[in-house]
């Protein structure tokens, strides 16, 4: 790959985050019913735990955004049939972005504010686009498990253990793509 | 589907079944429920003993079939290690079971007492019937939905910080599993194989 090559392909990588705003948009306005019904179980809670929520809930939604991000800049160097997952689980992510941002505004909050652009290094290849959304999904897991029994009511955790167990079917599935052992432990934990 | 408390429990806190986002359990109760139905308090040790049970469920159903030749060799190969890690999820339960002092249920005694149960839990499939690979695998996707959907169920309620982890863990897991399911069934089509974003299980 030539300089100008990477210099796009940076460009594009740092691109990536002004891409979502319309993609997270489209994922909230999938989630109007989601919305609604979070929002009496969130209001409930004491104003204090509100805060911590939307604290936690919020840096769940920067991980979220970058992880968009790199499934945007990504899917256009990976072979078609991981071209064809990635835009699925893309969707997914999008659909995690929504959950989380309607969740935080039930809380009162109003969601972080959307980074321009994402540090994602510099993938030229398949293997290396793989090698990152691998990263990013274990890093979410990782985050999600530690937020998890920070959360208050219930149904909010339930929600974010709804979210950690697809990014966890997609951290299985990216590791067949990378040739790896699908799940290499009975617990997923992030620590591979 | 669930036991009758637990079932009471899903309603109480608006939970509606079936397919849907996980906001679906968000919702509020609805008044004409939470007035009319007030269930007994349900102990961290009767949580923990649904869960162990759904996962003997789970584990017989692996071993069952892994013992008969239905499967293909490449099924077979991989679903080997998804019953060690039920094996290992009913460790990690039975450990915390001991902590709290509660009655420990027991394994299917036999396959047709398997079957009722996967009968009471909406599980379509029988393991008296299976007619090959397909059917088996099948049922234990299924009986994977069923098992997360537990678990699902059981972390709105879960007080224990610990327990709580524990039970997201392993949700996270099973579902691993449905993927890796879906994915043997469905080879290379991940619509299928992962076809939600947000996956609460069967309830």
């Amino acid at each position: 790959m030539s300089e100008d090559d990477g210099a796009s392909r940076r460009a594009l990588l740092s691109g990536a985050g002004a891409t979502l705003a319309g993609a997270a948009a489209l994922g909230l306005a999938g989630c109007g019913s989601k919305a609604k019904t979070g929002r009496e179980s969130v209001k409930n809670v004491a104003r204090p735990i509100q805060r911590l929520d939307v604290q936690i809930l919020s840096h769940l939604l920067d991980l979220e955004r970058r992880t968009v991000a790199a499934y945007i800049a990504g899917i256009p160097l990976l072979s078609r049939p991981d071209a064809k997952t990635a835009k699925q689980f893309l969707d997914e992510e999008l659909e995690h972005t929504g959950e989380l941002l309607s969740l935080i505004k039930t809380a009162g909050g109003k969601g972080s504010v959307r980074t321009a652009s994402y540090e994602l290094g510099n993938p030229v290849n398949g293997a290396e686009v793989l090698a990152l959304l691998h990263g990013l999904e274990r890093a979410q897991i990782v985050a999600y498990l530690k937020a998890i029994p920070r959360l208050q009511p219930g149904s909010v955790r339930a929600a974010a253990a709804s979210i950690l167990a697809n990014d966890a079917q997609h951290i299985a599935i990216i590791r067949m793509a990378q040739g790896m052992t699908a799940i290499p432990s009975a617990f997923v934990t992030g620590s591979e | 589907m669930l036991g009758a408390a637990t079932r009471r429990e899903l309603l109480v806190t608006g939970a509606r079944a079936g397919a849907g986002g996980a906001a679906a359990a968000l919702l509020g109760a609805g008044p004409a429920y939470a007035a009319s139905t007030t269930p007994a308090p349900v102990s961290e040790a009767a949580r923990l003993e649904r869960l162990l049970s759904v996962e003997l469920l789970m584990l017989f159903c692996y071993t069952n079939v892994l013992g008969t030749s239905l499967l293909t060799p490449h099924a077979e190969t991989v679903l080997t290690p998804l019953r060690a890690h039920e094996e290992a999820h009913i460790r990690a339960l039975r450990t915390r079971m001991a902590v709290l002092g509660g009655r420990e249920p027991e394994p299917p005694a036999s396959v047709v007492a398997a079957d009722r149960d996967l009968a009471r839990r909406g599980v379509k499939g029988r393991l008296g019937q299976l007619q090959g690979s397909h059917d088996a695998l099948h049922l234990l996707l299924a009986l994977e939905r069923v098992v997360v959907g537990v678990y699902f169920v059981a972390l709105i309620k879960l007080p224990d910080p610990q327990l709580i982890t524990l039970s997201a863990e392993i949700m996270a897991a099973d579902a691993q599993h449905q993927a890796i399911i879906g994915e043997l069934l469905y080879s290379g089509n991940a619509q299928n194989a992962v076809p939600s974003g947000l996956v609460q299980g069967v309830q």
